[in-house]
């Protein structure tokens, strides 16, 4: 084969795969969600080494120096660079969305799970209180938990996986419901498959799915929540830096360096968007049906 | 013999899906004559009801129609969005196969056949609640008063199905098209459901274009029977003439395959093969992978030939003496039309 | 009201009455765990054994915990939330003041963002090319970008640049309603522009779902126009998912309220709540969650009620 048509039978086969995988995400703008999202986890990761500066080192001479080469997102109060200060408090938002998250899965799906599976009154115990947890709107009951163990980011953390368990174990017990009364399941019952096995082998993958839709969409509206608590000083406490706090600090300098405050909003959005467009792929892959919130 | 009131020239209908093209329909050439029952029978997928909502203009952007639906004179193809609602519900009509989806469930039955009366007519509510309710009592309806303003769910099966006959026939359309509208139904309710269909037909002077899988339905209730198999028509008779003497292989397969209530034994008769992929059909008559009698001409797509008193089919084994000679020049396998009503 | 709905509402009611209890309790509960004797933080410096004790029986804080909590339930029923602990003032008439600039707030946002959101989602929804790209990045924009960011954002514009509206400040709609609107604007859109793209993607995910039912093609075939189809069947239908969205969102937008009182500085009752926590003032903690947290339950009472209006098939029998 030629050189030429070898180079336009890989561009073929990488758009043919290109294609495939968009469809696979669930279209465009997913793919594009996801890109982003794996920058974004790579700065976090990278962070000491993509920051230009030290984001604590103070330089008395930049002080509220707008955007330049030296100092991409400007500088704040204290003459710190702010691109390097985004990035290191992005980390530790994403940190606390992603692990917040995390946690809430790791109670939310066992419980889920069994009271699906079990229904009954295992059923009723296991939801009631956590339904509870859902009369309250989900700001105001982490600023309740925070004030009573104080501030801080891995509280917020805390706080916030506790927020999401009631919604996490929903999501999982309606898929429960639903998968278990498919035929399949049956099918496998008289098959003589045991309840463990049918609960681990058939019901948990086919549950799974607007379970993961959900967590996309909470991690979104988790570093929402983080910032707000934050910008409440609630959250993540000096010298740990935080979106949030960078946020309320910039209102001080508003209409002097208005950099200072629209750099980290605009950290927040992006990765809000990542994670939404990512949720909305997934759903239509999915959940079109929408068991998911 | 009067003119059709529906005549489809040619008609053929592609789907635009991401990467490919489906096509659904292929020159399909039928007419129906004014208070006429004609069936149109084919197994699932095998297009009838995408023919029907073409005809009735209710197909998405992603179809496109081509060839001619000509009702009452004019061509529905070719008239605006505007002119053909203007149409439906008035001149013509059709009921599908579910009734409790096609009603609006949070909506009285009864204002949902008023509604159909005051889409095209100029009358006060009261009017078309007068009217609504003759109507249900027509479609046999006991007491309608009292059910007329009932949610959906709260009516069975069978009365359903009567208000959505109810409501297609509001305007007295000379043209009914029901799509499979016994197949969601008990048996017995089902043979009242076509007592309905008939006596429609009297009463308001009503052709039909019936869609079904079930030739039962068909013997019941049709004067002329058109079969179709994967987007193609592949014979058309009267009913009588086409139990008694089908010609194409594939009607009688189809019919030599139902199951009989007879008491011989015997193995169930089936049709080997299977249906196309109809987003990449093969060349010509689209039953020939599956027919015994398939031979070098089936490449090229068979034309609707006399072969009896009214009785059309497209099959070149078939019809005498008319299959092309010149199988592997190329030419073009859309043969052009050499008969279509009478 | 026909007897199944009666029978509806009533059965409704009855089942709020345990949530509102079992809410109760958790609050109280909830508060009581705060470490730190909130008597000493009260009095600061000049705590010494003496006067934490005479302040501790004085409050009732010697009590066993069942005993305070019937006497604080038994209060919240005479209407009698106790007091504040630092001013003394009594709780009820601090929410008196309160409580309708937070409502006011969360009620003029959630009405501006269904004006916005609905209307452009069915648009959205029926008229796929031309509204669609341009609503879709405004609904994803709106969720994305952080509420109070964009009251900050606002705020540089029209406070700050433009100089036409006030950054902050309050005056009761009922002394000056102009004045109160003028200072209302900025929250009230800060809010808004978030709700209505939530209710804009629901409505639109609705109505598309809506759309495709098999009525929507037999109204077509009666000859029913477009528009009457899209306004008088769908969206009907497709009502209940987005006002279910509307009923949670209430409960978002109370805590967003929160924020959003302290950025503009707003006397409501999300403002009381931050502070009296920093402060550790419990009796305004715990009534201030509780009062919210009633709120949102009634909130969710009242829609339950206008689904059932919505959809026959709700009424009959519960789930």
């Amino acid at each position: 084969m030629s050189s030429a048509a070898a180079s336009l039978q890989a561009r073929r086969t990488f758009g043919g795969a290109l294609r495939g995988l968009t469809r696979r995400v669930g279209g465009r703008e997913a793919l594009f969600g996801i890109v982003i999202m794996l920058v974004l986890i790579a700065v976090a990761v990278f962070a000491p080494w993509i920051a230009p500066h030290d984001p604590e080192a103070i330089d008395a001479a930049q002080v509220l120096a707008p955007p330049s080469l030296e100092h991409p997102f400007g500088s704040d109060t204290l003459g710190r660079d702010v691109l390097s200060r985004v990035i290191y408090a992005f980390r530790v938002s994403l940190a606390v969305a992603m692990g917040s998250v995390a946690l809430a899965f790791l109670i939310a799906v066992p419980l889920g799970l069994i009271s699906g599976f079990s229904g009954g009154w295992v059923d009723t115990i296991i939801m009631r209180p956590l339904d509870l947890l859902l009369a309250l709107p989900a700001l105001l009951l982490a600023i309740t938990l925070i004030a009573i163990v104080g501030p801080g980011a891995s509280v917020a953390l805390i706080a916030i996986g506790i927020i999401y368990l009631p919604i996490i174990a929903r999501v999982v017990r309606s898929s429960v419901l639903i998968t278990k009364g498919l035929p399949y399941v049956d099918g496998a019952r008289s098959r003589g498959v045991s309840e463990t096995a049918v609960l681990r082998r058939h019901i948990l993958p086919n549950s799974m799915g607007p379970a993961l839709i959900q967590g996309t969409v909470l991690i979104a509206f988790a570093i929402q929540i983080e910032a707000a608590l934050s910008f409440l000083g609630l959250g993540a406490q000096p010298p740990t830096p935080s979106l949030g706090v960078m946020l309320n600090d910039g209102r001080d300098v508003l209409t002097l360096a208005p950099w200072v405050e629209i750099f980290p909003g605009v950290a927040i959005a992006i990765t809000v968007l990542a994670f939404t467009l990512i949720g909305d792929g997934l759903r239509r892959r999915l959940d079109p049906r929408g068991v998911t919130r | 013999m009067s003119d059709p009131i529906l005549t489809l020239e040619h008609v053929s209908v592609d789907f635009q899906m991401q990467d490919h093209v489906v096509s659904a329909v292929s020159d399909v050439s039928l007419a129906v004559r004014p208070r006429e029952i004609v069936g149109i029978v084919g197994e699932s997928g095998c297009g009838k009801s995408t023919l029907a909502m073409a005809t009735m203009g209710l197909l998405g952007s992603q179809a496109r129609v081509r060839g001619h639906v000509v009702f009452e004179g004019r061509d529905l193809v070719a008239l605006s969005e505007e002119e053909r609602r203007a149409l439906r519900g008035d001149r013509m009509a059709m009921v599908f196969q579910d009734a409790l989806t096609s009603l609006d469930p949070t909506y009285a039955v009864g204002e949902q056949v008023a509604e159909a009366i005051r889409a095209h007519r100029d009358v006060t509510k009261a009017q078309a609640k007068d009217a609504a309710l003759k109507l249900l009592r027509d479609v046999g309806i006991p007491a309608p008063e009292h059910r007329y303003d009932e949610p959906p769910h709260r009516l069975s099966g069978g009365m359903r199905q009567r208000v959505v006959v109810a409501a297609a026939l509001a305007n007295d359309p000379p043209l009914l098209i029901a799509d499979e509208p016994t197949t969601a139904l008990d048996v017995t309710i089902q043979a009242q459901i076509l007592e309905l269909l008939l006596a429609m037909r009297e009463r308001h002077d009503t052709a039909i274009l019936l869609i079904t899988h079930d030739l039962g339905v068909v013997a019941q209730v049709c004067d002329r029977v058109a079969v179709m198999y994967a987007g193609q028509l592949v014979e058309t008779a009267p009913k009588t003439e086409l139990f008694r003497a089908p010609r194409h292989p594939y009607t009688q397969a189809l019919l030599a395959a139902q199951p009989t209530s007879g008491l011989e034994r015997g193995r169930l008769r089936v049709i080997g093969g299977e249906v196309p992929d109809l987003s990449a059909p093969p060349p010509g008559c689209r039953f020939a992978p599956r027919c015994a009698l398939a031979f070098d001409a089936c490449g090229m797509t068979p034309v609707l030939e006399v072969v009896g008193p009214d009785h059309r089919a497209a099959c070149w084994a078939v019809t005498p003496g008319s299959a092309p000679t010149s199988a592997g020049q190329g030419s073009d396998p859309i043969m052009s039309s050499a008969g279509v009503g009478s | 009201m026909s007897s199944a709905r009666l029978r509806f509402v009533l059965r409704r009611t009855a089942v709020m009455i345990p949530v509102i209890v079992a809410m109760s309790i958790f609050v109280f509960l909830v508060i009581r765990l705060v470490p730190g004797d909130p008597v000493r933080t009260m009095l600061g410096f000049r705590a010494n054994d003496e006067n934490v004790a005479t302040i501790r029986a004085q409050l009732g804080l010697d009590q066993p915990l069942l005993d305070q909590y019937l006497a604080w339930a038994g209060g919240l029923l005479r209407l009698d939330l106790g007091r504040d602990f630092i001013s003394n003032v009594p709780i009820s008439q601090l929410l008196g003041e309160r409580l309708p600039v937070t409502l006011e707030l969360t009620f003029l946002a959630m009405g501006l963002a269904v004006i916005v959101g609905i209307p452009l989602g069915v648009l959205a929804a029926t008229r796929r090319k031309s509204m669609g790209r341009a609503t879709t990045a405004y609904a994803v924009a709106g969720i994305s970008i952080p509420d109070f960011w964009l009251g900050i954002m606002l705020v540089l514009l029209m406070a700050g640049t433009f100089r036409l509206l006030p950054p902050s400040g309050y005056v009761p709609f009922l002394e000056d309603p102009v004045a109160n609107l003028r200072y209302m604007i900025l929250p009230v859109l800060t809010l808004a522009v978030a709700e209505s793209a939530y209710i804009l993607r629901t409505t639109r995910a609705s109505m598309e779902e809506t759309m495709g039912s098999p009525f929507i093609s037999f109204l077509r075939a009666k000859g029913v126009s477009e528009r009457r189809i899209t306004y008088h069947h769908a969206l009907r239908n497709a009502a209940i998912p987005i006002i279910t969205v509307i009923g949670i969102q209430v409960g978002v937008l109370l805590g967003g309220a929160i924020v959003i009182e302290v950025l503009f500085a707003l006397p409501g009752v999300g403002r009381m709540l931050v502070t009296a926590i920093s402060q550790r003032n419990y009796p305004v903690v715990q009534a201030g969650i509780l009062t919210v947290a009633i709120i949102f339950i009634l909130v969710n009472f009242v829609t339950d009620l206008i689904y059932g209006m919505l959809d026959p098939r709700l009424e009959e029998g519960d789930e």
